[in-house]
């Protein structure tokens, strides 16, 4: 109970400190509403408007869940793959760094043509955001096996399989549970902004297009309060990565001791 | 001669602060890139309008959602482009800012489809409906379609700013500007067809120029003779499109000479109207204010409707 409270409490007074500081100075400086919401402004969107925005969050949670399983098991496989020779890596890994560098406002809406708007597209651009991290951090994990430990494989007969399921996956672990960290808060940012592009405008819209269409009546706390969902929504994704990786390596490994 | 030449130099320099000294300085924030449909802004600059009404005018182009009236409310610019719409919305969020000129009387933004499909009226875009539609979200007017025809048999996505969809698909259709986008599709070999959204009954006036109250009041003489000089601006630019056509075209190189030329003239009624005959170019009435603020309220994108009178202002000739 102690660990727990000194974990959350220095958090949670960050967070209330800084909530009461912007609140006195927006007032105290008169700055506009539509320039900068106060925060209890904020909250009473939230207080308000929770249905409509948890149907947006669902809206948006959906495609990046898809976007970020897509990225977790395609990183994955694709690092595997690149693992197996130098010669594959040469010829292949140039092409992954794609992923990261493709400006996805600019592709989106050839995904609205080959894919039609909505779920489908967001999600790919989820995906094209948040695969790259997986891959490089896969990889890099893949290729640092300790040698000591691979010269004993090898001189025991183990095969192919054998030393990647026993030992080099696992010594990968900590390195692939860093890149779906990264992967996690980057798919929210991808679905946010393919929705900008391709989400469709239907009864339940995405958070990216809360966030449009509330910007473009002025009201500026709704766009905090979508912008503040979406990264609860990551925050979660991460919580939820963190929890896995706890799992697969508190047994084991110096990350999750102590 | 040494000394004569530095003298010369000293005056060169001292001419800009000079001329700037007698003329007033303000920033002119547009919602988009140079463009015929700010082609008498352009043209006021260019023919000297401005100057001689004794203002400098800078003018700052923006990007598709340039926040113009936040800038102006917050005093960033001191004109700037928004639509009518906007400025009801800035002001029941509490942002003072006022239309004193108006570009276009009837509202230009229209649904372009594909002429093969045979449709009589905006209505049958909706109802049969049938295809994708592309709109901006969070746009008045689209709210508008849907109260009135309802968006369930048509699926709706968010306009990406081009016409590739457009091209690709034969029952799709989309938002435009009518002397843009359509221009655009039918030189890419498309067959496009446009209905004004203006003809289905919401025509707010569109490219209105806003000033912060405080600027109307404290620096009345500044506002009268912009008004002044986009009005001799527009009326050149009617006339005579090709200089401020070929201004703008330095500046926005994605737009090609004909392009400006054809959408220049296919704007001509959209600028003109009984109003602007009986009074002058830019003219605006209390009672289309009226009107507007009045859909705004019943569309639910403002609570409460700010008073219309105060919308708005056609200043004094200085």
């Amino acid at each position: 109970m102690r660990r727990l409270l000194n974990g959350i409490l220095p958090p949670v007074i960050v967070l209330i400190a800084t909530i009461i500081i912007a609140e006195v100075l927006i007032r105290a400086l008169g700055i506009a509403e539509y320039l900068l919401p106060r925060p209890t402004a904020v909250f009473k969107v939230f207080h308000e408007q929770y249905p409509d925005l948890l149907r947006s969050l669902w809206t948006t949670a959906e495609a990046a869940l898809i976007g970020f399983g897509c990225s977790a098991v395609f990183g994955l496989l694709i690092a595997l793959f690149l693992s197996t020779s130098r010669l594959v890596q040469r010829a292949f890994y140039p092409y992954t760094v794609f992923f990261q560098t493709v400006p996805v406002v600019a592709i989106a809406p050839l995904l609205v043509i080959w894919f039609d708007a909505g779920l489908k597209a967001v999600a790919i651009c989820a995906f094209i955001v948040s695969v790259f991290p997986v891959i490089a951090n896969s990889l890099a994990g893949l290729l640092s096996t300790e040698p000591a430990l691979r010269d004993m494989f090898r001189l025991y007969g183990a095969g192919w399989w054998a030393t990647m399921w026993k030992l080099k996956l696992p010594s990968a672990l900590p390195n692939i549970v860093t890149g779906l960290r990264i992967a996690a808060g980057l798919a929210v940012i991808g679905t946010i902004v393919g929705e900008f592009v391709a989400g469709v405008l239907d009864v339940n819209p995405g958070l990216g297009i809360k966030v449009i269409e509330a910007k473009k009546y002025g009201q500026t706390d709704v766009v905090f309060a979508a912008v503040l969902t979406a990264s609860l929504l990551g925050l979660l994704m991460l919580a939820a990565v963190n929890f896995l990786g706890w799992l697969l390596l508190r047994r084991w490994h110096a990350s999750e001791q102590g | 001669m040494r000394m004569s030449k530095w003298v010369i130099v000293a005056m060169l320099a001292l001419m800009p602060a000079v001329a700037s000294a007698q003329n007033k300085k303000v920033t002119f924030a547009l919602n988009w890139v140079p463009e015929p449909e700010f082609g008498g802004i352009y043209e006021a600059q260019r023919g000297g309008a401005f100057a001689k009404h004794g203002v400098e005018v800078s003018i700052q182009p923006g990007g598709a959602g340039a926040p113009t009236w936040q800038l102006v409310a917050s005093g960033k610019a001191d004109f700037a482009v928004a639509s009518a719409d906007e400025v009801v919305i800035a002001r029941s969020r509490g942002a003072d800012v006022v239309a004193v000129f108006t570009i276009y009387q009837t509202c230009p933004q229209g649904i372009m489809v594909h002429a093969s499909r045979g449709l009589k009226s905006i209505k049958e875009v909706f109802d049969p409906g049938g295809g994708t539609i592309a709109m901006e979200v969070g746009l008045p007017y689209g709210k508008f379609l849907q109260q009135k025809f309802g968006f369930d048999k048509v699926k709706r996505v968010s306009y990406d700013g081009g016409i590739g969809n457009f091209l690709a698909d034969k029952m799709f259709s989309q938002q435009c500007f009518v002397f843009s986008e359509p221009l655009a599709a039918k030189k890419a070999g498309a067959d496009p067809q446009t209905f004004l959204v203006a003809d289905a009954g919401y025509n707010p006036y569109t490219g209105v120029i806003i000033v912060s109250r405080k600027t109307l009041r404290d620096d009345a003489k500044t506002v009268s003779a912009v008004v002044a000089g986009l009005t001799e601006g527009w009326g050149n630019y009617l006339t005579d499109p090709k200089p401020a056509n070929e201004m703008m075209g330095k500046l926005n190189k994605t737009m090609v000479a004909e392009t400006f030329a054809a959408a220049a003239e296919a704007q001509k009624p959209l600028i003109e109207s009984d109003d602007t005959k009986a009074n002058r170019l830019g003219w605006m009435t209390l009672q289309r204010w009226q009107e507007l603020c009045k859909q705004l309220v019943d569309l639910k994108v403002v609570e409460k409707s700010p008073a219309a009178e105060e919308c708005f202002k056609n200043p004094e000739k200085p």
